[in-house]
């Protein structure tokens, strides 16, 4: 009798803890990284211009101008996926679009975000 | 009892195995979620599989068409530069029959596209194997089901994608920045006559060239089209779509002209969003209004018996409205009125759902 209620007690804490894990993932893979202290906040990235260097925000702020003029001509609002498909989705993009490679660094960098 | 006992001892065992799996495998979930997110350039692109699906109802001209779809779509990036990218389509087109019950038809099924991409540089993108024609911008970009903003094909669709819609071959492509705020797009193509079923296409090349703008939202763009089937015809067309930045706006055109005929059509997309009152329910409302075109080459329709799909001339004038649920998740309908002499005169409504959904493929941290 005893042993059951161990092995129910542990089936409960095991799927409470799933169930806590798997929010916290989803919740961590859909939160956008502004409000992160990662690693990338740091990060400069070529301009998406051609011209000196961008940080992270002026990129991602670059990305929305150019989601809304390329993407927004097709698509509605943007639908925010998990980054490594974003990375898909996004080249499948600029061949399907014709994006231009600054366009596509743009628009990833604020999609992923 | 022996066997209740037994029992018990198994499934407590099920759950002890449970839990130190959970025990093994939950600190390395915790610590995925807890790692440093890379760059976006860093990033490591994943397979996706996408299925578009809709179920559309046409009433044309009193009978109604059931019409189920879906097309599949699927992703697979390699290393930096490769992309493998495939659709198809599952669709059927089911109408009453004269004197038997219910609906009937067949399920018809294409490769809408199957190719390789090689991203060579900034400026050129080479696609080999069987791609959509690019002849205007209906064809490749705004056919899908969950983007059209009309479930109804432009009347001048036949001329701009051939009649496979895709051709079998090379092409080259790209876009790149030719000054400060403008960009230059092209395709160039050549297709080979091919006879396997559900990949059929014509013997054909051509080209498509566009400038955008991307501060005015502005495009316009012409496309040639060279068929060299035992008829040698020309195609041209020109294309324009304009979204004026301040309003959720979207006005779009299409001319075509071909041996077999000409035709135009243009459409205007407005989102309700800025109406100023229930704006959350209206936010979610989309009106649409198309008018086209369609003449008849009066020589074809005498040899071969209709020109483009058209015995005559034809104009058509139609109406929508969209609701979004979701960006992925749609109502549709419309209603248009088919003009066309001599007894071609009819209404056609649609009224339908489209729905998207895209997944990556296969393990690991796909953020």
């Amino acid at each position: 009798m005893s042993g059951r209620r161990t092995g129910a007690g542990l089936f409960a804490l095991t799927a409470t803890a799933w169930l806590f894990c798997g929010s916290a993932m989803a919740q961590q893979a859909a939160k956008p990284a502004a409000s992160q202290p990662t690693a990338t906040a740091a990060n400069t990235t070529e301009s998406a211009t051609g011209g000196g260097k961008l940080d992270d925000s002026e990129l991602r702020t670059q990305g929305e101008k150019r989601f809304h003029a390329n993407c927004g001509r097709c698509h509605q609002a943007p639908q925010k996926f998990p980054p490594r498909m974003m990375a898909t989705i996004v080249r499948h993009m600029r061949v399907r679009a014709m994006l231009t490679d600054e366009d596509m660094r743009a628009i990833l960098a604020y999609m992923t975000q | 009892m022996l066997s209740e006992s037994l029992n018990t001892a198994r499934l407590g065992r099920l759950r002890l195995g449970a839990a130190l799996l959970f025990l093994l495998l939950a600190p390395q979930a915790r610590a995925q979620s807890d790692a440093p997110e890379p760059a976006a350039a860093d990033l490591k692109p994943v397979p996706v599989f996408s299925v578009q699906s809709g179920f559309v109802t046409f009433f044309e001209g009193g009978t109604p068409h059931l019409g189920p779809l879906v097309t599949p779509l699927l992703l697979v990036p390699v290393g930096d530069k490769w992309l493998i990218e495939t659709r198809g389509t599952l669709e059927s087109d089911l109408a009453p029959e004269p004197g038997s019950p219910g609906f009937k038809g067949s399920l018809e099924s294409s490769v809408d596209y199957l190719q390789l991409d090689y991203i060579a540089n900034k400026y050129v993108t080479v696609s080999v194997g069987r791609y959509l024609t690019p002849f205007g911008i209906y064809n490749e970009r705004l056919y899908p089901i969950f983007v059209r903003d009309l479930q109804t094909d432009p009347l001048i669709l036949g001329i701009e994608a051939g009649d496979y819609g895709a051709g079998t071959g090379g092409m080259v492509r790209g876009g790149f920045d030719v000054a400060r705020g403008v960009e230059l797009n092209y395709a160039a193509y050549f297709s080979t006559n091919s006879t396997v079923e559900h990949m059929e296409s014509d013997r054909a090349a051509g080209f498509r060239a566009g400038v955008f703008l991307p501060g005015p939202r502005l495009e316009v763009g012409g496309s040639f089209q060279h068929v060299l089937q035992d008829e040698r015809k020309n195609s041209f067309g020109f294309h324009f779509a304009w979204q004026p930045a301040p309003l959720p706006l979207d006005i779009r055109a299409e001319y075509a002209r071909s041996y077999d005929g000409s035709g135009y059509w243009i459409e205007s997309a407005y989102k309700l969003s800025q109406v100023p009152v229930w704006r959350n329910t209206m936010r979610h409302f989309q009106v649409v209004a198309r008018m086209q075109q369609f003449y008849v080459n009066p020589e074809v329709v005498e040899e071969e018996g209709d020109s483009g799909g058209f015995t005559t001339n034809t104009n058509m004038f139609e109406f929508g409205l969209n609701y979004y649920f979701r960006d992925d998740l749609r109502f549709v309908s419309s209603y248009g009125r088919q003009f066309a002499p001599q007894g071609g005169n009819e209404n056609v409504w649609t009224v339908g759902m489209t729905y998207r959904v895209a997944l990556p493929i296969g393990h690991g941290d796909i953020r």
